[in-house]
């Protein structure tokens, strides 16, 4: 009975990572499916996401879950103008000039988050510190009960917008068929600013998850979960949403079951040999489709 | 279309700048007198994860260079005066980072000599570099005895003025089997004889690894009665702990002791306490006393233990309170927070190498090396055994005072303060076990 307590409690605790990657991970490939472009930056998004809810926090005390909603407001503007600015001139150039683009932009970023922030460690109080609830033979922190919902209602909201609504639609046609959605009168420029927009919003509220359930974070935090974000969409099929749901969930059950059964340094490694005898199984990806 | 690619042109030349605006090159003196100057090359962290440690490592140096400078600088035996000049290199928290701040500071700096170094991965990294260009570098921060033990390189060159994991892996081993034995036994009712259940937490590198070796070969060539029932691993700079804690926690301690940096010690302990709800003792290693661990921990700090030689918020009572405390209201009058540990042992490093230069009576290394090697001087703010900083004849490292404090709720402060626990000589109040702390087993 102890043992299938542990079993569980690393279980609950692999769920809680696959959230965060989820999150991550959904946005880059919403950006990836519609655009097409590479963006190693994207952890750096996760990073600034992290940054507003501290500094909202620090200033107001509001409740960190409810300045996720900012945060994520905040980081659609920050990422439409990264989009216009950056991206958009290059699009179609070479996949080498968004690699390179988007390696300066993590310099912008990282850099300009210690100068206003400084690089020192932070983290952020919840409210609902130290309160536990029972969850079968398990107590956990409700915090974590909270980041799963939060994040299982971001994913039914994104659900909802992307069958429901006029955009996401065009979203949806634009990911498909880029030139066929041009020529049906589809704006792919107004749908490519949305898309990297709404894929940033979701890499802030990954990132405020993350300060929220007692992480701690610098200007620096975005580059490992960033390469992660990338496994995961590579796992899960490149542009497919639902593989990038799964394998966000795969990653964070066989990180924390790794670190469990073959010691921490596992941890991050075992992602990559997930990713690698998946590739091996299947080259495009869990839900991949036949050209990736 | 052009008006883009102005803009992205724009945004990398401002990256570029940006990043260059955090490559400190600040110096006590204008490049103008550099002749007449001694050049002081300080390797610290400025970015990456050990930016909080490796900043407080900088910018102690600066206010021992300004206090040098301001007596009037190093008198050589010829009888002219130089002053101080501190050139800092970013070893970026990286390997390649090191290698590239070590190089830049003996190659284009051209520095008489080195002090600073923070993680053990990062120092040893360009140690090779150091045995070719023979260097003199007082080693201020990392403490892994890999640092002067290895022999793969020359280290001659190297002295290390921080206390390895070695030294207080087995001094804080001692403390768990002198104090905290005694006081879980005496909870529980339990017989002397009761072994004592530890479970080591550390960070996967020289660094970690040493801690976890000393404890290990501690409990066996002292023949402790102290059973390891879990032993833990994770990479440097993580920060979820939550899984190799459960583990811990399924193994039932008595007590954790942590081998981790304080951006890691400090959410180790606070996941373990709220997330795990692991209610046991943390022995953390001394470079954790640091004011960041203090407000990171927050109130989950009560009850843990950081082995120390220097505290932000505490001094032992004797010789160096007053000097310890002359350089914490000097830093915070620089820089408006308080130093830490490593911050102190750098701050002395820039007197041991004004001190070698000046008994040298030159900055020829070779020379500069010898006196090293061979150089008593009085301790500075920081206890040292026999009140003298001096290094060993084997492995040229210095001896250290080093006491152990335990951490309690401190209103005023919002946070927890230590008080130092032991040993007798230096304790200020008794090791207590917290009213919520459980043991790993009843008997």
């Amino acid at each position: 009975m102890e043992d299938l307590s542990i079993i569980l409690q690393i279980l609950f605790w692999g769920l809680y990572a696959g959230c965060i990657y989820i999150l991550l991970a959904t946005g880059l490939n919403l950006i990836f499916g519609v655009m097409k472009v590479v963006n190693f930056a994207h952890g750096e998004f996760l990073m600034v996401g992290a940054y507003i809810t501290f500094t909202v926090f620090l200033f107001t005390g509001f409740n960190p879950y409810v300045i996720l909603l900012l945060s994520m407001l905040a980081l659609v503007g920050i990422g439409a103008i990264v989009e216009r600015l950056c991206f958009r001139p290059i699009l179609g150039t070479g996949k080498l000039n968004e690699i390179f683009l988007s390696i300066g932009l993590i310099y912008i970023f990282q850099n300009g988050a210690a100068m206003i922030w400084g690089d020192a460690w932070q983290s952020v109080k919840s409210p609902y510190d130290g309160i536990s609830v029972p969850v079968g033979p398990l107590s956990v922190p409700l915090d974590y009960i909270i980041i799963m919902v939060v994040t299982a209602l971001i994913l039914c909201g994104l659900y909802l917008f992307l069958k429901k609504t006029t955009i996401g639609m065009q979203m949806q046609a634009t990911s498909q068929n880029r030139k066929g959605a041009m020529l049906v009168g589809i704006n792919v420029e107004r749908i490519d600013i949305i898309s990297f927009g709404l894929g940033c919003a979701l890499a802030a509220a990954a990132g405020t998850l993350w300060v929220v359930s007692g992480q701690v974070f610098n200007p620096y935090m975005g580059a490992i979960p960033a390469v992660k974000a990338f496994a995961i969409i590579i796992l899960g099929g490149l542009g497919s949403i639902p593989g990038a749901i799964i394998g966000g969930l795969l990653m964070g059950l066989a990180e924390n079951g790794a670190a469990f059964l073959l010691g921490g340094i596992w941890k991050d490694a075992v992602s990559f040999i997930v990713l690698i005898v998946v590739l091996v199984i299947r080259p495009t990806g869990l839900f991949g489709g036949k050209e990736g | 279309m052009k008006y883009s690619v102005f803009i992205i042109a724009a945004l990398l030349i401002a990256a570029a700048c940006i990043a260059g605006c955090t490559q400190q090159q600040a110096s006590t003196q204008s490049p103008a007198a550099s002749q007449d100057t001694i050049k002081v090359g300080v390797i610290a962290s400025l970015t990456g994860p050990a930016s909080n440690v490796g900043t407080n490592m900088w910018q102690s140096a600066q206010v021992a260079g300004e206090k040098i400078n301001a007596a009037g600088g190093v008198t050589l035996k010829d009888g002219t005066t130089k002053q101080v000049k501190l050139i800092v290199g970013d070893d970026e928290s990286t390997q390649a980072g090191g290698q590239k701040a070590a190089t830049k500071l003996i190659t284009d700096d051209k520095v008489d000599i080195l002090v600073g170094g923070y993680s053990s991965a990062v120092t040893s990294a360009y140690e090779q570099t150091i045995a070719e260009y023979k260097v003199p570098y007082i080693v201020t921060g990392a403490s892994s005895p890999i640092i002067t033990h290895r022999t793969d390189i020359d280290t001659s060159y190297v002295f290390h003025h921080c206390p390895t994991t070695d030294t207080y892996g087995e001094y804080t081993t001692q403390f768990i089997d002198e104090v905290v034995r005694a006081a879980v036994n005496k909870k529980l009712g339990a017989p002397s004889d009761r072994p004592f259940r530890l479970a080591v937490l550390y960070q996967d590198t020289a660094f970690g690894k040493g801690v976890q070796t000393a404890v290990d070969n501690t409990i066996k060539t002292k023949n402790l009665n102290i059973v390891l029932v879990s032993q833990q691993s994770f990479k440097m700079g993580e920060s979820d702990f939550r899984t190799q804690l459960t583990a811990i926690k399924a193994a039932k301690p008595d007590a954790v002791y942590i081998g981790a940096f304080p951006n890691e010690g400090a959410p180790a302990i606070v996941q373990a306490r709220r997330d795990i709800g692991l209610n046991t003792i943390f022995l953390n290693v001394e470079n954790n006393d640091n004011a960041q661990f203090y407000k990171d921990v927050g109130q989950y700090g009560e009850g843990a233990v950081i082995e120390s030689r220097f505290s932000p918020y505490t001094a032992p009572a004797g010789a160096v309170a007053a000097a310890q405390d002359e350089f914490k209201q000097a830093y915070f009058k620089k820089f408006g927070t308080y130093p830490d540990m490593m911050g102190a042992s750098t701050y002395e490093g820039v007197f041991i190498a004004a001190e070698a230069i000046k008994q040298a009576g030159t900055t020829d290394k070779a020379t500069v090396r010898q006196t090293l090697t061979t150089m008593k001087m009085p301790q500075v703010i920081e206890a040292m055994k026999d009140s003298t900083i001096s290094f060993s004849s084997g492995f040229r490292e210095s001896s250290f005072d080093l006491w152990m404090e335990q951490l309690y709720p401190d209103a005023a402060a919002g946070e927890t303060r230590p008080k130092i626990v032991w040993p007798d000589n230096l304790k200020t109040t008794e090791f207590v076990l917290p009213s919520w702390y459980e043991a790993g087993s009843s008997a």
